[in-house]
């Protein structure tokens, strides 16, 4: 491979080297870069994306669903959406697609330090947040309790089921699932996210409140954490937006005067007053 | 300080192709349909430069074309992928710009860079001279002056000219310009009073000649205080025919899509192409969900950018008063037209 470190547009190439079907929409792609000291040069933190491209088919901004805290491989969590989505999903494990990044500014892991965290998260929106979780996990010692929220459509939507088992042997940690519409065999709670809320009791001043989904999801959810009693700048979410270049040239991932893929995607619920954004809050 | 010397007409041409020899050189001509745009020209004899007229476009297609190539890509039998970039830097001199479209040139600079910088821009950029020339007569619907990026600049040329009749007011700004002027100093005389009151004189006339009066600063600070009403976007955004004409021939719009070409099942090209905030899908993701779901968020994106955020950015607007919006929109939903609603005039 011919690169150029300079040069902000070229990817990497990356060999796929786990697939996981997390349901019939959503796929865990685990991979590594075909150059060895890019593996080990690489680093990330929880909330920043990559973009990822296969040629002829174009790129995409992704967020990255594995910890920094678990080095090896870069998971990325993609649901079958458009042209480059699909074209990953045929894919096959040991195959080749292109990374650059991390791009985006990550979660505030160093603030969040000491607190207990909710995380509320709504289909393949829990994939920035595993990131998180996973992270948080392997270093218990810094953080407080961990509860997880998580809806999905049907039961045969749960994604990342895996995951959730190992989540749930864990002691300081606690998931609730639900589903929209129930279905054979199905013992949890029934309804969209934002009922869950009124099962948790979580201590205001010691807990910050990490939310990611589907725009939708993401209002209501928002709404709610500030109805009970979260302050602005503890209910952070994450954002997802069309974006070309990643870097905050192309302006495709607006929001006023503000651009998702450099000043976010990670913002606060007072930062999105702020900006005055009429679609979450 | 601007070292000044004076360039007798009579030698304009000698000298554009003593820099031919080293340099493409890009001036306004006008071409057999009458139009007057920025083009390459191979031959002085052959090519009309033509100085009277605007350009219809800027220069910003020379340094981010409608269309560029960002590499090749290739999936060899190794079974990888190999990404090849061609730089496409020919040094370029271009020549009779107008104050406006150096003065976008300069945000240019900026937005290329400053977040990161982009090796596409910049290896165009890093070889060029820009020779600019002072407007003594400001054209229909120039506002330069309410933009402060004209009709004559203190800065950021490597030449300036100012037309004194007979002769060019030469201005050296940046390094390449005064390394001009000292390789080829025979073209160049010192320069007298009157040449000097004569410029200055120039300057008076040029400013006092602006057919527009635009009240860019009183719409940037109403901008900064208060919303614009939501009637003023809609009626702006009813006339909008989602063209693109204004974000293409703006010289300082910069946003851009990027896209794959393929040629075969293996290879192909990954493209960057003009975009347009004010187009529909701007802002669609994969799956059809669109974020910025009014027609009139893009029209407030347009101008708001310009006025607005860039002014909080950047401390100016990126509105550098050249008119060509003016010209091209056939719906009227040109930056004047709504300077002047957001200063409530109509």
């Amino acid at each position: 491979m011919k690169g150029n470190n300079e040069n902000i547009y070229l990817p990497y190439p990356a060999r796929i080297v786990r697939i996981v079907e997390e349901n019939n929409q959503i796929k865990t792609f685990s991979l590594t870069f075909t150059d060895p000291l890019r593996n080990e040069s690489f680093e990330y933190s929880p909330g920043q994306f990559m973009m990822v491209s296969i040629p002829n088919y174009g790129e995409a901004p992704i967020s990255i669903a594995s910890s920094p805290s678990r080095p090896g491989s870069l998971e990325v969590s993609v649901r079958k959406a458009g042209a480059l989505t699909t074209a990953m999903h045929a894919m096959n494990e040991g195959e080749i697609l292109a990374l650059r990044g991390p791009y985006g500014k990550p979660f505030p892991m160093k603030s969040l330090e000491g607190r207990d965290l909710l995380f509320v998260a709504g289909g393949i929106g829990l994939a920035p947040l595993r990131s998180v979780i996973n992270f948080c996990l392997d270093k218990k010692k810094d953080f407080g309790s961990i509860t997880l929220l998580y809806g999905s459509r049907s039961p045969e939507d749960v994604a990342f089921q895996s995951d959730i088992k190992c989540w749930q042997e864990e002691e300081s940690m606690e998931c609730l699932l639900t589903v929209d519409t129930t279905g054979p065999g199905w013992l949890g709670n029934i309804g969209v996210v934002t009922t869950l809320l009124g099962r948790i009791t979580p201590n205001f001043a010691r807990t910050s409140a990490l939310v990611c989904g589907p725009s939708l999801m993401i209002r209501f959810v928002l709404a709610e954490l500030s109805r009970m009693g979260f302050s602005d700048e503890n209910i952070i979410t994450t954002l997802e937006r069309h974006m070309k270049c990643g870097v905050g040239i192309c302006r495709h991932c607006y929001m006023d005067n503000t651009l998702v893929c450099v000043d976010g995607p990670v913002f606060s619920l007072a930062q999105l007053r702020i900006m005055q954004d009429t679609e979450l809050c | 300080m601007n070292d000044h010397y004076i360039l007798k007409k009579d030698h304009l041409n000698s000298l554009l192709r003593r820099l031919m020899k080293e340099y493409r050189l890009v001036a306004p001509t006008k071409n057999p349909h009458g139009d007057t745009l920025f083009s390459i020209i191979d031959s002085i004899e052959q090519a009309h430069i033509d100085l009277a007229s605007q350009p219809q476009g800027s220069i910003k297609p020379f340094l981010f074309p409608q269309q560029e190539v960002l590499f090749d890509y290739e999936h060899s039998a190794t079974i990888d992928y190999h990404f090849e970039h061609t730089p496409d830097s020919i040094p370029t001199a271009f020549f009779g710009v107008r104050s406006c479209d150096l003065s976008a040139v300069l945000y240019m600079d900026v937005i290329f860079s400053q977040k990161k910088r982009d090796p596409y821009y910049f290896e165009k950029r890093n070889e060029a001279i820009i020779i600019s020339l002072a407007c003594n007569e400001p054209f229909a619907n120039c506002f330069c002056n309410a933009t402060k990026t004209g009709p004559f600049l203190e800065y950021g040329f490597d030449l300036q000219l100012t037309d004194l009749n007979d002769r060019f007011m030469v201005e050296t700004g940046r390094a390449k310009g005064c390394e001009i002027v000292k390789r080829f100093q025979h073209f160049f005389e010192p320069v007298e009073e009157r040449d000097s009151k004569a410029q200055y004189q120039a300057f008076l006339e040029a400013r006092s000649h602006f057919k527009q009066q635009v009240h860019v600063e009183q719409a940037i600070k109403r901008l900064a205080r208060e919303p614009i009403p939501e009637e003023i976007w809609e009626s702006l955004s009813l006339r909008c025919q989602d063209c693109g004409g204004c974000a293409y021939l703006c010289p300082t719009c910069t946003c851009f899509t990027i896209t794959d070409l393929a040629t075969s099942a293996s290879s192909g090209r990954r493209i960057r192409s003009w975009d347009a905030c004010t187009f529909s899908g701007f802002t669609r993701m994969a799956g059809g969900h669109n974020p910025i779901n009014s027609r009139t968020h893009s029209i407030k994106q347009r101008f708001l950018h310009k006025l607005k955020y860039d002014v909080q950015e950047h401390g100016r607007p990126s509105c550098v008063g050249c008119g060509r919006c003016v010209g091209i929109c056939f719906g009227g939903v040109d930056i004047i037209r709504f300077i002047n609603k957001a200063c409530g005039q109509n």
